[in-house]
This record gives structure tokens, C-alpha cells and sequence, in this order.
């Protein structure tokens, strides 16, 4: 049960601090895994080795977000620390969920609530990102050069032609399924694959699922989702 | 108050000026009146192709920067009566228009005509915003090719995060063989991807071409198939039902023959 899709390999271990700019300044997102030590080493080295001019210049606003990780009082001020002692950040946010972090992500107009599921109806057109917090389900086309990346599943009702990011921060059970199966690229956490080609090959109607097992990534028809995900 | 038509495409070459040219003209014989704005700033072309090029005194540039007043540059066509251009300019480039400017002249040219074709230039930078600002709704030109129906997408996106009405498609310079070998994208397939309306479909024609060299839109001459396909383009936009043109070029013998019989070709 499976095929593997073929030409996949990991991306590069992550570096444990990831840096985005948002409105109104930088968001330090921070690994939630890597040990304490290492996290204040990997701060230090960006903020005062090598690559420090990166950093310095005018007076910017500095958001972090620690994720899940579990922080004493002593580690709380040791991170606090090395962003305050840089004379030109403004630290304007610290903790979980983030304003900032969960701004990157594409919103609903009326629902800006907690929601951890999605659905975005219409079709993703080639340039169009969207990032979600959660699972989404996509009711229409993924077109080639569209993408569509959420921080759990991807389910696409329709035909899946450009590029799905599930697990974007890491989950490793996330899957990516569609309806017609045929995407440009697809990543899972840190996983990247590219599916066969299928030249002539007539369209196939059923639901089809990518998802990682011991040996790397797999697909399979979208009925047996449970069997793999007990 | 008219209603204000963009053409883009966001790829380069596939037949936007040449559409503009061809749909403005078409729906001026159909007895509306009609002015087209060359919005390619830099790369004047729409004027060339209607043959108009040695009238043009005042541009865009100089209506919107207050040089001339918006009637002194508008120059009426030599054989339509309905129908005016506003031309580019050769000289300055796209960064010569101001957004708010273009909206205010194509608000202005809507009270006077009942259609305001804007041509836009390739490309989704400034050039494509200030062309699109001012329009009510937007037709797409694609050809059966990867990349145009590629940048057609995106286009489209971009159309619709600015809140223009649904766009409708339009797919040039088709070849039925080329089609039927399964070299180019089929019609249905383009429509499928880009899912949006579609508002006709306009065969590769070499009097295309010619008409162009002439300085005289295709339309002008009713006996080719392309000139056709932009009629009937202008009576859907009037909200006629016309069906789709049937591209099959005319078979030989045989091929009735075994079409009489009822086997596959």
C-alpha cells in the first residue's frame, strides 16, 4: 500500500531561529525544539558575530514568538535579554501566538477568531500565496504557480496542479490531499517531493493523499487515511 | 455613463493592442460609441495599428499633466465616425502617469462615450495598475500556450483583489490543427484552468497580420475568419447570445466521406 513518489529529499535542517519581516518590523520566530543553550548561541552569533550589520541600523520593531516551547523564569530573562540589550530593538511583543506571528497568516474577513480550520472557497491562481493557521480545506483548483501552505492538512477539493505546504511549522503527520492529484511540488514539515510525471496519463477521479512514513513520503488513494493515521 | 473595458493579459505578444484595435472598432460598427485609450506609455502601438500614427499632437501624458485639455488630444478615426483615440506617449515612460489622474479622464471619457477600451501594456507593475484603476471591467486575451495562460491566472487574480467585475476571457490566435494534434492547449482546458467566463475565440489568421502592416483593424474587412470571431466578441459584450465559432477548417473528401460512415477520423 503506497507508492512513493519519486525524486524527494529532506530541506536543510532549519536554522532554529527563523526571521520574517512583518508590518511594522521583525518577527523572530523561535524553534520550538532545539535545547535553550543552543537557541541563546544561535541569538547571539545573529545579533554580534559575522552578520550582526543584518541587524543594526535604525531603530526597529522587534517581535518574538517562542511557539510551544516551555520557559522558566531564568530562561524567560536570559531571551529577554539578548533582544533588549541591542540598542536599536524595540521589543514590542513576547510570548505564544503573537499578533505578528498569526498576522502571516490568511484570515477569514469576518471570523479573525481562534479557528484551526479553514475553508477557502475559490480557486488559488497562479502568484497567490495563502498561508493558514490550522487545516483548510480548498473547495476549487490549486493552479500551476499557486500555493497554498497551512500549519496542518491540506485537503483541496478540485484539481491540485501547483504547490501545498502541509505542516508548514513542522507537523510530521500532516497530509496533503485533493480530488485530482496532479501538484507541481508538495511538502510535508521538512519534506519536499515532486510527483511523477504522468505524461498522457488520463485524469483519475478519485481522492488521493501524500503522507510520511519510516522510509520517506508516500501516496494513496484518500480512503485509507484512517488506516494510516490510527 | 459608459462603461470602461481594460484589456490585459500580463504576458507581452499575444494580441492585446491588436484586440483593443479590433474589439473597439467592431463595437463602433455596431453603432456605439467608442474611445480607446493606449495606456502602454513608452510603446505606442494602438495608434499604429488603427493607422493613426501622423495625427497624434497631444498625448495621455499631456492631458494628464495638464498640458492640453482631454478634447485637444483625442483624435477621431478616419473611417469611423463613432470612434476616438487616446494615444500614448512615445517619449515618456509608464512612471509619467499618475493612477489618480487616469481615473479621473477615464471618468470623464464615460460620460461622453458608451464604451472606454483602455489597452493595457504587458506586465503586472505600475503600467498594469494605472490601466486597470479606472475600468469597470476587464477582458483577459490568452493564447493556447503554458506560459500565456500561466500569466493570464495571475492576471486574473490580481482583477479580482481589485474588485473588477468578473473578467472574461478571450483566446487568440488558435490553430484547429495544431489544437487537434494535441500541440496547443485546447479550448476547453484553458477555460477549465482560468474558470472564467469565456467571450470568444479568435483563429491564428494571417490577414491578421497584414490588416496590421495597413494601419486597419481586421474588422473592418468582414471576410476573414478572425475578423468575424471580434464581431462577435462586440455583440457579446452588447449581450447578444452568439454561439461559438466553429474553427474546423473545411475538410477534403475523404474525410466526409468517412465522417458520412461514422468512423473516427
Amino acid at each position: 500500500m503506497g507508492s512513493r513518489m519519486t525524486e524527494q529529499r529532506q530541506i536543510d535542517q532549519k536554522p532554529p531561529v527563523s526571521v520574517k519581516g512583518v508590518k511594522g518590523g521583525l518577527l523572530f520566530v523561535l524553534d520550538d525544539h532545539c535545547p535553550h543553550d543552543e537557541l541563546l548561541n544561535h541569538l547571539t552569533e545573529m545579533f554580534h558575530g559575522e552578520l550582526s550589520t543584518l541587524f543594526s541600523g535604525p531603530e526597529t520593531n522587534v517581535f518574538i514568538d517562542y511557539g510551544a516551547r516551555k520557559l522558566s523564569i531564568e530562561e524567560t530573562r536570559d531571551l529577554l535579554r539578548i533582544f533588549i540589550d541591542k540598542e536599536n530593538f524595540i521589543v514590542k511583543e513576547f510570548g505564544n501566538e503573537t499578533r505578528a506571528r498569526n498576522s502571516l497568516f490568511y484570515h477569514h474577513k469576518d471570523k479573525m477568531s481562534q479557528v484551526k480550520e479553514h475553508i477557502y472557497k475559490g480557486t488559488v491562481r497562479a502568484g497567490q500565496q495563502l498561508l493558514f493557521d490550522g487545516d483548510v480545506v480548498i473547495i476549487g483548483d490549486v493552479n500551476p504557480g499557486g500555493e497554498v501552505a497551512a500549519t496542518g492538512d491540506v485537503y483541496v477539493l478540485g484539481r491540485l496542479r501547483g504547490v501545498v505546504h502541509a505542516g508548514v511549522q513542522g507537523n510530521q503527520t500532516a497530509i496533503i490531499a485533493a480530488a485530482e492529484f496532479s501538484p507541481m511540488q508538495l511538502k510535508i514539515a521538512d519534506w519536499v517531493s515532486r510527483a511523477p510525471e504522468l505524461d498522457g496519463q488520463p485524469l483519475r477521479t478519485f481522492m488521493e493523499f501524500a503522507y510520511l512514513r519510516e522510509d520517506g513520503m508516500a501516496v494513496d488513494k484518500l480512503l485509507y487515511v484512517h488506516s494510516v493515521r490510527k | 455613463m459608459g462603461t470602461a473595458i481594460v484589456i490585459t493579459s500580463g504576458k507581452g505578444g499575444v494580441g492585446k493592442t491588436t484586440s483593443s484595435a479590433n474589439i473597439g472598432t467592431a463595437l463602433a460598427l455596431l453603432g456605439k460609441s467608442v474611445c480607446m485609450i493606449d495606456a502602454d506609455i513608452g510603446l505606442r502601438n494602438l495608434d499604429v495599428v488603427m493607422g493613426l500614427e501622423n495625427r497624434i499632437i497631444y498625448d495621455i501624458v499631456d492631458v494628464a499633466t495638464g498640458g492640453c485639455r482631454l478634447e485637444q488630444a483625442l483624435i477621431r478615426d478616419k473611417r469611423v465616425d463613432q470612434l476616438s483615440i487616446l494615444p500614448a506617449s512615445q517619449t515618456k515612460d509608464k512612471t509619467a502617469l499618475d493612477a489618480d489622474r487616469v481615473l479621473a479622464i477615464v471618468q470623464q471619457l464615460k460620460e461622453k462615450f458608451d464604451f472606454v477600451i483602455i489597452d493595457s501594456p504587458a506586465g503586472i507593475e505600475h503600467g498594469f495598475k494605472v490601466a486597470t484603476i479606472g475600468a469597470d471591467e476587464a477582458i483577459v486575451v490568452t493564447t493556447p500556450e503554458t506560459a500565456a495562460v500561466r500569466d493570464a491566472d495571475r492576471v486574473i487574480g490580481l482583477l479580482e483583489g481589485q474588485q473588477i467585475r468578473s473578467p472574461k476571457l478571450v483566446i487568440n490566435r488558435i490553430r484547429p490543427k495544431m489544437v487537434r494534434a494535441g500541440d496547443m492547449l485546447d479550448i476547453d482546458e484553458i477555460v477549465q484552468v482560468l474558470s472564467i467566463d469565456l467571450l470568444g475565440i479568435v483563429p491564428d489568421d494571417e490577414t491578421v497580420i497584414a490588416h496590421n502592416i495597413k494601419g486597419e483593424p481586421t474588422v473592418l474587412k468582414p471576410d476573414s475568419k478572425a475578423s468575424l470571431a471580434y464581431r462577435n466578441i462586440a455583440r457579446r459584450i452588447l449581450g447578444d447570445s452568439v454561439p461559438l465559432m466553429v474553427l474546423d477548417e473545411e475538410q477534403g473528401l475523404w474525410a466526409k466521406v468517412r465522417k458520412l460512415f461514422g468512423s473516427r477520423a
